[in-house]
């Protein structure tokens, strides 16, 4: 009953990844490459796979991004590198995604162990928190020699990739293989530990060189009309439970309203639908022409048999009666359904942490620093993106900042003392 | 659908079109021949026939195949040999399809070690009513140094053994010459001197197609080991072209007969094959990848190129290319014609610009914010290098200059692009 919600969607297989390589037009300062945010370089490994060099694509890959398995098949690449692609002056893009899921899943099975663990330079980090932008941070640091201590709250690592994103998307062995990759290199991660609880912040910055907070924003917002519902659950919530339990549920309604217009949303539906949950009806709050799913998901969550209605906003509710009115027309509907999920955003929970979060779910400033200087944040709660490709990003920009601080602290102390 | 004639005569037989199987596992017993009869084959060289005390005996696997990018078959590599099949076998079935398929024409393929095998299997599959018989002396991956290709490089043997089939046989007699020569004028001429009417060419190019680099021996391999043994596909068409082109050169062989083998699949290579000379047009390799149905397009496409050209009969434009292709020493080198580029076609890939810097003349600037090329006309020698890598065309032939002190005048040159564009 699960195998729909379990099964990922075929890879390309050796012929079929050479017949889409072969596409690439293997440009002159590829645009692909400098479109991704994260900067893998996509021109770079696609021309190795042409020139049956995987070894050398997965390097690419995995050299860049601590996460090269995960990007492969969560980053919206129509957004950033398949954008760019000069193929669609001909036709359509390259499927840079596919290309790279091949490669990465190539490197799994060959047991590649590309990232080597740095010769220890004697300094330590804390992460609290190990979603993506946590483990890219470990990752870097990791490989320039710090010691690096992983804090999480929950039992398992990884934050929406283990407990978010659905199986058919992501399988949880994929991010448990990525997990293990970055434990193999050193990490230490304390499990069940949340910060500004079970250990202190003063603790972790009495011990660590630095400590850099990547909580992200794990908690659903609920819309006030919705609190204390019993017919309401949040998206969040829905997510992690199915994950959890790999799709074997047992309450099941027969039909359920979704709200939201994202890809959590979209990710909800679609596991409702797979789940074989007969009517499954989206609200969105945006028009399609302003979506904010990516247009894969939205086409995957279609596929899967969702109704999806856009452009408007619930305006009241009674039990499990949601009235919801169109944004620009004069139009009102009224859903009853088993059950109502909320996808309409997520918050950051900081309790604890001396972190300033503002209306934005994010710290009121942009850059990495905090105002005590031991102390950094990134992740969802920097500014930017709040993708798996931007946490990428972030941990690496984060990670560089601090590697520098921390070097230029010791060249500074090397100097006073030569002067003595 | 477009109706044409395209029957061909070819050593006073008739042919309902040019295209006939070669001698190989294509065409092995006569279920297989009667089913490519079906799909509009003209004819078949049926695989080559034996003497009685040569015993085949084939290795496992045979096969391997030469790729680039996701293209699979771009060469072929067998390590066949003769019919399998007893003589006599071979020979009712050679008798039953010129029975059942009369308009079909039967070419008896045949090989012996010596004069006396030569002449008997002449005689058997003349009594075995086959149309014309075609002289194996090219397989290069026999078990026998006394068979293949060891006698076609070997024009003294290659006399002697087609005047032995002369004397058993009154039937046309083609001699199948092999590539893995430096120039097969003397093999051919020898051939015709003995007796042969025409030439069919070529065999498999002698190869090492790819090595099990673990195992490191080359494909396929058998019980650990490889051998070089014969090449043929799509890869080997540019070498088949240059010695039927180099025979129908050679003094006194103008009018040669040549039924054409090599990297035959489509009907453009089919019409290459005709345009330097060959009636009749053998395959094999596509046919072991897609099968007796490559042959519906062959003929359609083969029809609508000759509605195009304004012609009624394929003998019209057989060996219509040979004069026109020249020494090198002759060719006009008194000028050079620029690159034109197409900017609303230009996708700005960059392609040409790697190209002409890494592999020509550094004569395509780059502009990075535009993403567009231009040419340096100072720098640029006309190779047209560009043009052949642009994945969208949009780079083709423009200004013809002379170089300086040439005379001649620029309208006067013949421009056309180095790209295929006939499809």
């Amino acid at each position: 009953m699960t195998k729909k919600y379990e099964t990922e969607a075929p890879g390309y297989t050796m012929t079929t990844v050479m017949e889409e390589a072969a596409r690439c037009l293997l440009c002159h300062d590829a645009p692909c490459s400098k479109a991704c945010p994260a900067d893998t370089d996509p021109a770079r490994f696609i021309r190795s796979v042409r020139f049956n060099n995987v070894k050398g694509a997965a390097e690419t890959i995995r050299e860049n991004n601590a996460l090269g398995a995960i990007c492969a098949r969560v980053c919206p690449t129509e957004k950033y590198c398949e954008l760019a692609c000069s193929r669609t002056g001909i036709d359509c893009p390259i499927d840079i995604g596919g290309i790279q899921r091949y490669v990465t899943d190539f490197e799994q099975a060959a047991k590649m162990d590309i990232l080597k663990q740095g010769k220890s330079n004697g300094k330590h980090i804390a992460i609290v928190g190990s979603g993506p932008a946590g483990l890219q941070v470990a990752t870097t640091m990791l490989t320039k020699g710090y010691a690096v201590d992983i804090y999480e709250k929950n039992e398992k690592a990884g934050g929406y990739l283990t407990y978010g994103i659905p199986e058919y998307r992501l399988p949880n062995d994929i991010v448990e293989y990525e997990i293990k990759r970055i434990i193999n290199l050193g990490a230490n991660i304390h499990y069940n530990t949340t910060v500004g609880d079970d250990i202190m912040m003063d603790d972790l910055k009495a011990n660590n060189d630095a400590v850099v907070v990547a909580v992200g924003a794990s908690e659903s917002k609920v819309l006030p009309m919705f609190a204390n519902n019993e017919n309401v659950e949040t998206a969040v919530g829905f997510l992690a439970r199915v994950k959890e339990a790999k799709g074997n549920i047992t309450d099941l309604p027969e039909n359920a309203v979704v709200i939201g217009g994202g890809d959590v949303a979209m990710d909800v539906a679609t596991t409702l639908r797979r789940l074989d949950v007969k009517n499954v009806t989206d609200m969105a709050y945006e028009e399609f022409d302003e979506f904010k799913a990516s247009k894969k998901e939205l086409k995957g969550t279609r596929e899967a048999g969702v109704t999806i209605v856009d452009g408007y906003v619930p305006t009241a509710v009674n039990g499990n009666e949601v009235t919801f009115k169109h944004r620009h027309i004069d139009s009102e509907m009224t859903i009853k359904s088993n059950k109502i999920i909320l996808a309409v955003g997520q918050r950051v929970n900081a309790a604890n942490l001396n972190i300033t979060i503002d209306k934005h779910e994010e710290v009121p400033y942009a850059g990495y620093g905090t105002a005590d200087p031991k102390v950094f944040v990134t992740g969802d709660i920097a500014q930017g993106d709040k993708t798996v490709v931007w946490a990428v990003r972030k941990g690496k920009e984060v990670a560089e900042q601090i590697d520098k601080m921390i070097m230029d602290k010791d060249k500074e102390a090397d100097l006073v003392g030569g002067n003595e | 659908m477009i109706k044409k004639d395209l029957s061909v005569d070819f050593l006073g037989v008739h042919f309902e079109n040019p295209f006939l199987l070669s001698s190989s596992p294509v065409g092995n017993c006569y279920e297989m021949c009667a089913k490519a009869f079906d799909e509009g084959w003209a004819g078949v060289a049926f695989k080559t026939i034996g003497p009685k005390h040569f015993k085949v005996d084939e290795v496992s696997p045979r096969f391997d195949e030469l790729t680039k990018e996701g293209t699979p078959f771009v060469g072929f590599k067998n390590m066949e040999q003769i019919a399998e099949h007893p003589l006599e076998q071979n020979l009712h079935d050679l008798k039953k399809l010129k029975e059942n398929y009369p308009t079909k024409i039967i070419i008896a393929s045949i090989m012996g070690t010596n004069e006396q095998d030569w002449e008997e299997l002449a005689q058997l599959v003349t009594e075995a009513k086959a149309d014309m018989i075609e002289m194996n002396l090219s397989c290069p991956q026999m078990t026998s140094h006394d068979m293949g290709s060891d006698v076609g490089t070997n024009p003294e043997l290659v006399k002697k053994y087609c005047a032995a089939v002369r004397r058993g046989s009154d039937l046309p007699i083609l001699a199948k010459m092999t590539p893995n020569i430096t120039d097969m004028v003397p093999a051919a001429k020898a051939s015709m001197d003995g007796g042969a009417d025409g030439i069919a060419t070529i065999n498999t190019v002698k190869s090492i197609a790819n090595l099990d680099i673990d195992r490191k021996t080359a494909l396929p391999t058998v019980d650990g080991k490889g051998s070089v043994s014969g090449f043929s596909g799509k890869a080997v068409k540019p070498i088949a072209l240059r010695f039927i082109q180099q025979l129908r050169e050679a003094a006194g062989m103008e009018q040669l007969p040549i039924s054409g083998i090599g990297g035959i699949e489509t009907w453009q290579d089919a019409a290459e094959f005709l345009l330097l000379g060959a009636t009749t047009l053998q395959v094999t390799t596509s046919v072991m990848q897609y099968g007796y149905r490559i042959v519906e397009d062959m003929k359609n496409g083969l029809m609508h190129y000759m509605e195009e050209q304004g012609i009624d009969h394929l003998s019209e434009i057989i060996g219509a290319a040979n004069k026109s292709i020249v020494p090198v020493d002759s060719l006009n080198r008194d000028y050079k014609v620029y690159p034109k580029i197409d900017w609303d076609k230009c996708i700005g890939c960059g392609r040409c610009y790697i190209s002409c810097f890494d592999g020509a003349h550094q004569a395509i600037q780059w502009n990075e914010e535009a993403r567009r090329p231009t040419v340096d006309i100072d720098k640029c020698v006309g190779c047209h290098l560009c043009n052949l890598v642009c994945p969208v065309g949009a780079i083709s032939t423009g200004e013809v200059v002379m170089k300086p002190g040439r005379e001649g005048n620029p309208e006067d040159i013949k421009i056309e692009s180095p790209r295929l564009t006939h499809f």
